[in-house]
């Protein structure tokens, strides 16, 4: 039951996260912060695309944002309230209409159960559906993702990696979502799978008036997906903007980097760029900006000063130093000196 | 130019609990010296099982047909100790996952050497040498100190690195790679892309590239071979296929990608259906019940892949003839 002090549904975006921090401590090891202070806005209806290396964190804030793993600092809300770490006992109905999909559907589903009880599953968990209507509803989830009703009777093994991802959705889907949130959704399917599942991932969403946080590593195919791009490093975000113009006018040197490494299948030949270096360890990360070390604009200021994430045009925030002057973004073209190829510092 | 590897008519057939299913089925095709060759399609198209063959590495039971001649011999006769003297030490390999492939309880040092100590005959101290030359040139910062590590000490972009170190450590004159670049970063694809690149053309390595990403495949490719249900449907210069593609199927692949240059709102092109499972062929042309060209002949009779306009094609409708 909603208290007097949270607002009704239909107020708010679908899911804000503020400054949010995820911490990980163990016994004997250091202090890692995953997330280091990360905000993100999903509006209703929206689909925000996050994108980032290995490492950088993307994951950590996907869990937190579904209270699979507690916040350390700032705040999380989904439809304006507040998502609790999940515990030991039942969370609160009305974050069931926050789900998650997980990248690897093999594990996330049940090898020795038919695919249609996993599905009831979901519906009786939370009473969604009388013992009558269970069955309608099952046919009715597979085909929301474009599965024939007697996929209910097979096993997930009897199914493609694409259809498998699908029969994940479908399963988030019995709870009636508002919100998804898609780690990975689309990595380790082959070319075809993945435009199939990209775009029933669209579909949904607009049919269904579907939010989605979808996390991936793949900028070329976010870009294709989602409406709002943010891009993280390293636990903070350096860059938010509408995919198109994010993709067309990158503002942030990482941003830039990730766009100039996607191959071309156009038969050219061109070779991608490397960005030289890896990802630093999280619990040693560079002093102020945190990309200075592999960024091949940075100047004084960059390892001096942490940058402030500033808003660029209506729609867009970027926090580097190189945009505080007003100035314009160094282009491709103007590259102080080329990129060295793998660069040969940790 | 004579080729490095000759293969011809190609067939592997595997055991399964209802009999044999042909999962490679007539394949030819020539991999020339300092050439990236690449063997694309959809998962389960048989591009690996084609590859393991060669290498004497199929599951048991496994009933190889054809002929791969290498270096004078023909792969497909040679057995055991034979086969390892060649492949161990003239053909490496790389594959998708550095981490199944490395093993975690030995240092990145014993694994580079091991097989140089055996197959060069070279002593502990030479072959520590050419192990620290070797990661140096896969650009793994601090080499030596790098020998006494274990896989899990390095990110997944230079696991594969040094997987790549070891599939060279002998000095092969091919190289497999099987989606060596699939499970990484695109920042991290990137440099092994310019790493393949930088040794074909340095040191005359040859390789073939396994991959279902035709974008991958652009970037370092001469030649492509697009594989579809075990066949090759079309083959050619990699310029004239993934500008030109004349197959549907070459063609839908393609559809399907995100391209950079395209507008935001050009949707995905997903092929329908999925490929078909090797005990149930389709008759006919194999792709023919998911392409929008097909017409009746290709319900009934398999096109024979044959010499078109610069390369090889196995269509009977070839829709795309005109340029559109």
């Amino acid at each position: 039951m909603a208290s007097d002090n949270v607002p009704l549904n239909g107020e708010g975006p679908a899911l804000e996260l503020r400054d949010v921090e995820v911490v990980y401590e163990r016994r004997g090891r250091e202090r890692v912060r995953a997330v280091a202070g990360a905000s993100l806005t999903v509006e209703r209806g929206q689909i925000v695309g996050l994108v980032g290396e290995s490492g950088c964190g993307k994951s950590s804030l996907a869990r937190a944002s579904v209270g699979l793993v507690p916040a350390a600092g700032g705040s999380v809300l989904f439809e304006s309230r507040e998502v609790t770490p999940l515990t030991r006992r039942a969370r609160p109905r009305e974050l069931a209409r926050l789900q998650m999909v997980f990248q690897n559907p093999y594990s996330s589903l049940n090898p020795r159960r038919r695919i249609g009880s996993q599905l009831a599953d979901a519906l009786d968990v939370l009473d969604l559906a009388a013992p009558r209507e269970r069955r309608a509803r099952v046919e009715e989830l597979l085909d929301l993702v474009g599965l024939p009703a007697s996929a209910a009777a097979r096993y997930p093994h009897q199914f493609s990696g694409g259809q498998r991802q699908r029969i994940a959705v479908a399963r988030a889907l019995a709870a009636d979502p508002s919100v998804l949130v898609l780690d990975e959704p689309l990595a380790s399917l082959d070319a075809s799978a993945q435009a199939q599942v990209a775009n029933l991932l669209v579909d949904l969403s607009r049919r269904l008036s579907l939010s989605l946080l979808l996390i991936s590593h793949d900028l070329a195919i976010v870009r294709h997906v989602a409406d709002v791009v943010s891009v993280m490093y390293l636990g903070v975000m350096v860059e938010t903007g509408p995919a198109r113009s994010l993709w067309s006018l990158p503002l942030h040197p990482y941003t830039e980097a990730l766009i100039g490494a996607v191959p071309h299948p156009d038969g050219s030949g061109f070779l991608p760029e490397a960005l030289p270096g890896e990802v630093p360890d999280p619990a040693h990360p560079p002093a102020a900006c945190r990309f200075h070390p592999r960024c091949p604009y940075a100047f004084d200021r960059c390892s001096k000063e942490t940058p402030v994430t500033l808003a660029i045009e209506s729609e867009r925030t970027v926090a580097c130093w190189l945009q505080a002057g007003g100035s314009p973004p160094a282009r491709p073209g103007e590259r102080p000196q080329p990129l060295p190829l793998l660069h040969a510092e940790e | 130019m004579t080729a490095l590897l000759e293969v011809e008519g190609l067939r592997v057939r595997l055991p399964t609990p209802r009999g044999f299913a042909t999962v490679v089925d007539g394949i030819d095709y020539h991999v020339e010296p300092a050439q990236v060759f690449g063997v694309a399609g959809e998962s389960g198209s048989g591009k690996t099982m084609s590859m393991l063959a060669l290498l004497g590495l199929l599951p048991p039971g496994a009933v190889v047909e054809g002929r791969a001649a290498f270096g004078g011999k023909d792969l497909l006769r040679l057995r055991g100790r034979e086969l390892r003297a060649v492949s161990g030490r003239d053909i490496g390999m790389v594959f998708q996952d550095p981490m199944t492939s490395l093993h975690p309880m030995l240092t990145i040092g014993q694994q580079l050497t091991e097989h140089m100590r055996r197959h060069l005959g070279l002593g502990r101290r030479a072959a520590g040498d050419r192990a620290v030359e070797l990661l140096d040139q896969v650009r793994i910062p601090g080499p030596r100190s790098a020998l006494h590590a274990y896989p899990h000490q390095f990110s997944g972009g230079m696991r594969q690195r040094i997987a790549i170190a070891i599939a060279l450590a002998c000095g092969p004159r091919l190289l497999i790679a099987d989606e060596p670049t699939t499970a990484l970063d695109v920042t991290v694809q990137a440099g092994i892309l310019r790493l393949l690149d930088r040794l074909r053309r340095e040191h005359d390595l040859s390789v073939v590239l396994i991959t279902h990403d035709l974008a991958v495949m652009s970037s370092i490719a001469d030649r492509i071979s697009i594989f579809y249900a075990g066949r090759v449907v079309e083959s050619g210069r990699r310029d004239e296929l993934l500008r030109r593609p004349r197959h549907p199927y070459t063609r839908a692949l393609l559809d399907a990608l995100p391209h950079p240059e395209a507008a935001r709102d050009t949707p995905l092109v997903a092929i329908k259906g999925a490929p078909p499972s090797p005990q149930q062929i389709p008759p006919g042309c194999r792709y023919h019940p998911r392409c929008p060209y097909a017409i009746e002949v290709c319900t009934m009779d398999d096109p024979p892949l044959v010499p078109t306009d610069g390369r090889r094609l196995a269509c009977h409708v070839d829709p795309f003839a005109d340029g559109e």
